[in-house]
């Protein structure tokens, strides 16, 4: 067991293995308030990845609707219900990680989904539920209607706790990248990593006999391209890149500035330890408590910088690169109204406005004597 | 030594001779029997008249992840030989069948291990040391399944399955052919770098080789082979490999064995074991 930093949680917390940092690391940003839940990112991935058969099941990329959807089901609330009510004070967890939970004979305080689990991808999709039940609603609940989605991948956390609960060191984090993958030629199918991982983000293959993962499109973002969930985003809601450590944050890097400048987009579930790497912006509608709960301490004030976009020019800005092109950019800046994505040494890769121009069609065409009609 | 051997048998035998002929037991040792043939069926005659050692199975409970809540409490031994191969048969009680793997779902399964060489210093039978390897013989009530007649499909596992559609099964590409074949390990990774868990298999049994916890890795073929069988309450297993390269006739070495019960979800370390036993494998007579 090391002693190992997690900035996500300021302070020093236990770990199976000791400290050992990628090169760089791979992260992302999500911004939940731009997704609409089209599921597109999922048959991307799907599409991609899990074909085969035993993958019948798999969602590497999932969507669920919050706060009643999972995949599998309850994943985050049964992990919380077992992990028991946690404080934070002044920015430091003063709780206990799922590494520093561990219950005896065990590495990761985890729990083991079943098949069943899996067979309601998203209970509550779009259910505005309230108390409204006769009026078509599928249940009713004691609080005010909201919902938001989330979409979720692997974190490919600092710390991952697969990685910690792989009894036979079957997974690993790549120095280059901190991709955490599986080794397919040595993992033995014992499911510790599907028990051990809080997100739920490893599968058990019945028919392979091993468990397989988000490998983070490895072979796209080796070439310096986003991973194919973020590259068919409709929403334009994701941002795949590197992140640093808040010492070594640039503010020319995207993501560092992001999360450790503006501090706008905040890991999920930080308390749990594993400091995962992808950070999301968080529903500025939803209750506080809630977003606390899920995304720590630093919600509002991310809440805050974030509705404050349309007058600060950089943040409005770099919000605009979401989407505008496959590659991974490394770097970028803003010249008046165009924010500009370039590469490590400076080449620009794409340059889009911040605010498009807006041309208005009379809805007469004269030309051509007809009307046009706008189908949305 | 065999001569000491024979004598423990007699003595049990004598002792609880009398009312029926039970099974003759071992106290202390397994001793593989010499025959001019195996018995590789479990149910099998040949084995009635073998002499049984009751090995009580202890938790692993020394490295994690561990198994906390004791639950197979022995298994009962017997072994043959032939001199160019060794037979164990295991059998021990469980109440429920656990052959279908899935996710949170566990296999029955069973091992029988040896040290590669014999010496007196023998490696920890905690899966060997390094440096000191230990050859592991696994059977699993899964790999039996299939080796039975299991098909290699999704809905043999959840037969409400409905699959639109696998790409490797395209119309254009035809069914076995090469080409097929190829796209269809592309589509199973863990099979495409021949991970032997992947399958496909011709056996219910893996051979694999330890030199420590954590350490454990298929021996480059599986030359054992095995079969299983549901008794009244529980398991009845046959595992047959060759000799350990050192071990001729009437020579001694250890043996150690591990059971696991799917039902509450043992899997890997988590598993009930044994220390090492003295196993005497008996040579011509």
């Amino acid at each position: 067991m090391g002693r190992v930093r997690n900035w996500q949680i300021g302070r020093e917390m236990s770990y199976w293995y000791p400290e050992a940092r990628p090169r760089r690391q791979f992260a992302a940003v999500f911004d939940t308030n731009k997704c609409i839940s089209c599921q597109t990112c999922t048959v991307a991935c799907k599409t991609t990845w899990t074909s085969g058969k035993g993958q019948e099941y798999m969602l590497w990329n999932n969507v669920e609707t919050k706060p009643y959807g999972f995949y599998p089901m309850a994943w985050d609330l049964k992990l919380l219900e077992r992990l028991g009510p946690q404080t934070w004070a002044d920015g430091v967890y003063e709780g206990r990680t799922l590494f520093e939970a561990a219950e005896a004979g065990e590495r990761v305080l985890g729990w083991r989904p079943e098949a069943i689990d899996y067979a309601h991808p998203n209970v509550g999709e779009d259910d505005c539920a309230g108390g409204a039940v006769e009026r078509g609603a599928e249940y009713a609940v004691p609080h005010d209607r909201w919902f938001f989605y989330l979409a979720r991948i692997c974190n490919h956390c600092t710390y991952p706790a697969c990685l910690a609960s792989c009894p036979r060191a079957s997974i690993y984090k790549r120095p280059e990248d901190g991709i955490v993958l599986i080794d397919q030629e040595r993992c033995r199918g014992y499911q510790e990593c599907v028990k051990a991982c809080p997100y739920k983000k490893v599968f058990y293959n019945p028919m392979t006999g091993t468990s397989e993962k988000c490998i983070a499109c490895f072979p796209k973002f080796e070439q310096g391209l986003q991973p194919q969930c973020f590259v068919n985003c409709i929403g334009k809601i994701r941002f795949a890149g590197h992140v640093s450590t808040p010492e070594h944050a640039r503010e020319d890097n995207p993501i560092d500035w992001l999360v450790h400048v503006k501090k706008v987009a905040l890991p999920l579930y930080p308390q749990w330890g594993l400091e995962p790497n992808v950070y999301y912006v968080p529903p500025i509608h939803v209750p506080r408590r809630f977003l606390r709960q899920m995304f720590g301490p630093g919600v509002d004030a991310a809440i805050e910088t974030y509705r404050g976009a349309a007058d600060d020019p950089d943040l409005a800005a770099l919000f605009c690169l979401f989407g505008a092109t496959e590659r991974v950019v490394p770097r970028w800046k803003r010249t008046g109204d165009v924010v500009i994505g370039l590469e490590e040494d400076g080449t620009e890769i794409v340059r889009v406005p911040v605010r498009e121009p807006v041309f208005i069609r009379r809805a007469f065409d004269a030309a051509r004597q007809v009307v046009r009609t706008n189908t949305p | 030594m065999r001569s000491r051997s024979g004598r423990i048998f007699a003595l049990v035998v004598l002792a609880g001779g009398c009312g029926g002929a039970p099974p003759p037991e071992s106290a202390t040792e397994v001793v593989a029997v010499r025959r001019p043939t195996l018995a590789g069926d479990p149910a099998a005659a040949d084995w009635a008249a073998l002499p049984t050692h009751r090995a009580a199975l202890l938790l692993q409970d020394v490295v994690e992840p561990r198994l906390l809540a004791p639950s197979t409490p022995e298994v009962r031994v017997k072994a043959m030989t032939d001199g160019a191969r060794l037979a164990f048969r295991l059998e021990w009680s469980d109440a429920t069948t656990n052959d279908l793997p899935d996710t949170g779902r566990f296999s029955d399964a069973c091992a029988v291990q040896l040290p590669a060489t014999t010496a007196p210093d023998v490696p920890a039978p905690q899966m060997g040391e390094a440096g000191r390897p230990v050859e592991i013989a696994y059977w699993r009530a899964s790999w039996q399944a299939v080796v039975d007649g299991r098909p290699d499909a999704i809905t043999a596992i959840h037969p409400g399955a409905a699959v639109d559609h696998y790409p490797f099964e395209a119309a254009s590409l035809p069914p076995g052919s090469p080409e097929q074949q190829a796209m269809a390990k592309r589509y199973a990774p863990a099979r495409a770098l021949g991970n032997p868990m992947a399958g496909p298999r011709a056996k219910p049994v893996e051979d694999l080789v330890s030199e420590g916890p954590s350490t454990l890795r298929p021996a480059g073929e599986t030359r054992s082979d095995g079969r299983g069988v549901r008794t009244a309450g529980g398991w009845a297993v046959v595992v047959v490999r060759p000799m350990p390269a050192a071990v001729g006739s009437d020579a001694r070495t250890q043996v150690a064995f591990a059971v696991w019960d799917g039902e509450r979800r043992e899997v890997g370390a988590r598993k009930m074991r044994t220390g090492w036993v003295p196993l005497l494998v008996e040579g011509p007579r």
